[in-house]
């Protein structure tokens, strides 16, 4: 007669491992809305592990810069080429710049504008990654003692890098815009038309348009539509120039404008969403906030929370 | 003896995860980091009794997964498993060293899509990163790579590491 055999200890051992995961993972799952279990959890060991952080990034970053220095040279010599053509480029750009300054000054003084003021922000350097490459977080060096709080957003040179989720005292947990949870409303700026971004990972952000009658031109500008990020904030650049068909709606792809992956330094913003709301209740009483037509779906810029859009052509560079 | 062994398995642990976390901050080759925390459970599970081995794994992941967004105990389910594996495997890749490479290669990998699946299942979005197999790929391989240095060296820190544990073994 047929007779299970007895499971041997380490198995034993092995399934209920299996079910305690399961558990955690329940519980973590369940009690995700506001502060719960999981994230208390992380936020207390985070706190202890970060001066371990630390000092392995001490130590490590001087033997991490000379591989880094040994894996990068062999690009160097056609970065030098691309720079100096870019310096050429630039100092023609800078006499049109200097020459456009110039003239918005004058407007101002006629128009009697006051230059809106610029926001604070905190500068951090990038501490640590994920465990893997599925995660999309870097923890920064700045926390809750520097200002900073949750839902701020985190740029670099080049524009929105991600926003915080998470804060310690002494640090703070940053998504990048490339996580696929992350949406963000997003505005072309050359035609002011509002769409919004979903991160994959290394690859190309996806782009879909709110207008299915928009026109999309590669190396179109999308910026921050405001709301959850202050408006015009550099975000992508449109990779592929797309059109969309009757009836559909209209997707393509587009590239971040900063060094996601490579950050180093970044800064945060001093800002959330209900500076926004403020900004939005004093621009009612003038009658003077840009509202765009509902959207619908809720996104990282929010679309549907009135956003607060700057006019085509206004960028906030950070 | 087995108090030293425990900090020294735990100082290992804790070592690794800050190191997974930090050294790979810029130096990412093809966009990709070698998985050491999987790397370092295969090499602790070759060394240690078959209870320590799937204790300390997910401990290993544990540790993870307070570093992550993820689901907490999903990376220790996967490390558990990983330890598991090569408790069962173990005798058999002492006795055939040329598997011992391949073998990090498989279970790496093999970790890596567990942990996509299962993540996947609770709501994650991680088939949604575009080169998902280049994820999975390409850790495996860094840590096929690694192993010629990670394995012996875990060997020698490990006091007492080394003896042979005949206590379970899959006959392939």
């Amino acid at each position: 007669m047929w007779r299970p055999s007895p499971l041997d200890r380490t198995t034993s051992v092995f399934i209920s491992l299996v079910v305690v995961s399961m558990t955690l993972i329940t519980f973590d799952l369940r009690a995700s809305e506001g502060a719960g279990f999981g994230d208390t959890l992380r936020e207390g060991f985070q706190t202890v592990f970060e001066p371990v952080q630390r000092g392995v990034s001490a130590v490590t970053r001087p033997i991490v810069g000379f591989f880094e220095g040994i894996s990068d040279l062999s690009s160097l010599r056609d970065e030098n080429r691309d720079l100096r053509e870019q310096v050429a480029q630039l100092e023609q750009e800078l006499a049109e710049t200097e020459a456009l300054e110039r003239q918005v000054r004058e407007l101002e003084e006629i128009l009697g504008i006051e230059p809106p003021e610029g926001l604070e922000s905190v500068v951090g350097q990038v501490l640590a990654v994920g465990p893997s490459e599925f995660d999309h977080i870097r923890l920064i060096d700045k926390g809750r003692d520097d200002g900073i709080t949750v839902d701020m957003p985190v740029i670099d040179e080049g524009g929105l890098v991600g926003r915080v989720v998470a804060v310690t005292d002494t640090a703070a947990r940053v998504r990048l815009i490339t996580d696929p949870t992350m949406k963000i409303a997003v505005r072309v700026e050359r035609t002011g038309e509002i769409g919004y971004l979903v991160g994959r990972g290394n690859g190309p952000m996806a782009l879909e348009m709110i207008n299915t009658n928009a026109v999309l031109v590669e190396g179109d500008l999308l910026v921050t539509a405001g709301s959850r990020y202050p408006a015009g904030i550099s975000v992508a650049r449109v990779a592929e120039a797309a059109r969309a068909e009757l009836g559909f709606t209209l997707r393509t792809t587009a590239i971040p404008t900063s060094e996601v992956t490579r950050v180093d330094f970044v800064e945060v913003l001093i800002f959330t969403s209900d500076d926004v709301e403020i900004a939005e209740l004093e621009g009612d009483e003038d009658g003077s906030v840009d509202t765009p037509p509902d959207q619908g779906e809720p996104t990282e810029g929010g679309p549907e929370e009135n956003p607060v859009t700057t006019e085509p052509g206004t960028t906030l560079n950070p | 003896m087995k108090w030293r062994r425990a900090i020294v398995v735990v100082a290992i642990i804790v070592l690794t995860a800050a190191m997974q976390t930090t050294v790979f901050v810029r130096l990412r080759l093809f966009g990709a980091a070698p998985q050491l925390g999987v790397l370092v459970v295969i090499a602790m599970s070759r060394n240690l009794e078959p209870i320590e081995s799937l204790l300390y794994g997910f401990g290993t992941g544990l540790l993870l997964d307070l570093l992550a967004e993820t689901p907490l105990g999903l990376w220790a389910l996967v490390c558990a498993a990983v330890a598991y594996t090569t408790v069962r495997l173990r005798r058999r890749l002492e006795d055939e060293v040329t598997l011992l490479g391949p073998a990090v290669f498989v279970f790496t990998f093999g970790a890596l899509a567990l942990f996509a699946i299962l993540s996947t299942i609770f709501g994650q979005k991680t088939f949604s990163n575009a080169g998902w197999v280049g994820f999975m790929m390409l850790p495996a391989l860094y840590n096929s790579l690694l192993a010629v240095l990670v394995l012996p060296l875990i060997t020698r820190l490990i006091p007492g590491a080394g003896r042979r544990y005949d206590t379970v073994r899959w006959d392939l």
